[in-house]
């Protein structure tokens, strides 16, 4: 298994965000986990990404034990999340964006020969190849086009996809996406769509919160339903989202019974 | 292209031969070294350090303490002047970023250790002479081309000496913050939780920001004490850090050479109006409210804007 999460639970003071969640990801297996607002979903993303640390639980990367280590490490080891309100760093131009995020592809295949870059001669040909896939995840987010224009002047659903390109510059063997569709038109979507078939194709394994369910239905391999911090089931999508709790989490008890 | 702009500053000296603007523009250089670094944590980190002078001033006390304790050349006692600083910064710095002090906090936690560091120096009479300073009467030498080593005396001399400390502080900014280093600092100035989430340090590269900046600032402080031969626990003064953080708003920070401009304008305007300390204390204050309000972006910035926009 690449990532388990065993036992996991969260208490913010008296709130309980997540109980006892289990779950396992696979290598190559796009899973994702829905539920309404408020179900735990992106304090389980944070949980897994280091941001938050758990209050009971473990979660195993690689058979590795992660929780509570810094966002940093984590990302390092490959697991890298997106934001549900896109993080950006607004001042900088599109390109600039992705160029940061760049940093842990260079340290990987660089390494100390960085500082070769620091050499006054060494100028245009800096890790030219590393700048060429920066190209080529703006093209396949369609962000080719403003890539010259700062990130504060983007539209949200262009925000969103920064978001996701900035991630994919990251190289990780597991991304989180935080509701990747949420606000997003219907082309915005059918890119994002392209995009995580892409990621697949490069051996990514994904993780995808959201709770349009049928955006879910269409990408995900297996479903998780999460229900004010209880995992109330999981398996095939379809499958989940006939599970009786979960119409009851959504529609309410009188169309569970219905 | 930008090489060129120093051009002038090369010619000057042989169109101007007075004393006093060349006086002038030594402390502006000398200042500007200190506002340039200053900038790396700064405008390009984002972290508002008050232990710049501090770095400054110790580095002052050291270089001059270790030339005339061992009697060895500025050269030989730049080195444990520069070392110093830099186990200094790693050690405050970490304190700070291992807290996770941000904005104000770590303004305040870096203004106590500059304080406590004046304190030391103004008290430990019997090494630095406490209130009434010390004397600096060695001159760096250098070795030119024509004439061997030569020690620097005179405002022709520190004029080509402390620009050529000057150029070397921007030449070496330039190359950091052009490359992945400087992307890390522009992450951690812009939005801290993302570059974490993207693999970025913040803790390594804030500390390597806050220690290059003190080194240089190392740099600058030894070269003043040896010009002006006179050192004073004044030099780690809150009102030094103060000067400096103009220099740099006034300027522009978000460009390297912003802060030289800022540190002409604010070394030579009361020199040029010849004013009192009062006064000049006073003209500090405006320049910067006026130009905070007016050019948030600082003189340089402002101008780049125009540029762009004419």
């Amino acid at each position: 298994m690449l990532l388990e999460v065993i036992e996991l639970t969260k208490r913010f003071g008296g709130l309980t965000a997540l109980s006892d969640v289990s779950f396992a990801i696979g290598t190559g297996e796009i899973v994702g986990i829905f539920g309404p607002n408020g179900s735990g979903k992106t304090t389980l993303l944070n949980l897994i990404t280091g941001i938050l640390a758990p209050s009971a639980g473990r979660i195993l990367w690689k058979s590795t034990e992660i929780q509570g280590q810094s966002p940093h490490v984590i990302a390092a080891a490959g697991v890298v999340k997106t934001f549900q309100n896109p993080q950006l760093f607004l001042e900088l131009s599109i390109y600039d964006n992705v160029a940061i995020a760049s940093h842990l592809r260079l340290r990987r295949q660089y390494g100390l020969r960085r500082l070769a870059e620091l050499l006054p001669w060494r100028d245009a040909a800096r890790h030219s190849e590393v700048m060429q896939r920066v190209d080529r995840i703006l093209a396949l987010c369609r962000l080719d086009s403003v890539r010259e224009r700062t990130a504060a002047g983007l539209s949200y659903g262009q925000e969103k996809m920064l978001g996701v390109a900035m991630a994919m510059m990251c190289e990780p063997d597991l991304l989180l996406l935080d509701e990747p569709a949420s606000g997003l038109g219907e082309d915005e979507i059918r890119t994002l769509e392209e995009v995580l078939r892409d990621l697949r194709g490069a051996a990514t394994t994904l993780c995808v919160i959201d709770h349009k369910v049928d955006f879910l239905a269409r990408v995900a391999d297996r479903a998780i339903a999460l229900q004010q911090g209880l995992m109330i089931a999981q398996g095939a999508p379809a499958e989940v989202l006939h599970h009786p709790r979960v119409i009851e989490a959504y529609l309410g008890r009188h169309h569970a019974r219905a | 292209m930008k090489l060129l702009l120093w051009v002038p500053f090369f010619i000057f000296p042989a169109l101007v031969q007075s004393n006093f603007i060349l006086t002038i523009f030594i402390f502006s250089f000398i200042l500007a070294i200190a506002a340039v670094s200053f900038n790396l944590i700064f405008g390009f980190t984002g972290q508002l350090s008050m232990f710049h002078a501090a770095a400054f001033g110790i580095a002052a006390y050291t270089t001059s303490l270790t030339v005339s304790i061992f009697q060895v050349s500025f050269w030989v006692a730049l080195l444990p002047a520069i070392c110093f600083t830099i186990v200094l910064s790693l050690v405050i710095g970490s304190i700070c970023f291992k807290f996770k002090l941000r904005a104000f906090y770590f303004a305040v936690v870096t203004l106590a250790f500059s304080e406590l560091a004046r304190l030391v120096i103004l008290n430990w009479n019997n090494v630095t002479n406490g209130t009434l300073g010390l004397m600096v009467l060695d001159k760096p030498s250098v070795w030119l081309p024509v004439g061997g080593m030569v020690k620097i005396d005179g405002a022709v001399g520190w004029y080509f000496f402390s620009l050529a400390a000057l150029i070397f502080t921007v030449a070496l900014c330039s190359l950091v913050l052009r490359s992945w280093i400087g992307r890390c600092f522009a992450a951690i100035r812009l939005n801290e939780d993302l570059a974490q989430t993207l693999g970025i340090d913040i803790f390594r590269y804030k500390l390597l920001s806050f220690t290059l900046a003190n080194a240089l600032a190392a740099i600058a402080g030894s070269l003043y004490a040896f010009y002006t031969g006179y050192i004073e626990p004044n030099y780690l003064s809150i009102n030094q850090s103060l000067d400096i953080i103009s220099m740099v708003l006034l300027g522009g920070r978000s460009s390297i050479i912003g802060p030289i401009a800022g540190a002409f304008v604010l070394t030579g305007l009361p020199h040029m109006i010849d004013l009192s300390g009062e006064t000049r204390a006073m003209l500090y204050g405006l320049v910067l409210i006026l130009t905070i309000l007016i050019m948030p972006q600082g003189v340089i910035g402002t101008l780049a804007t125009w540029r762009r926009a004419a």
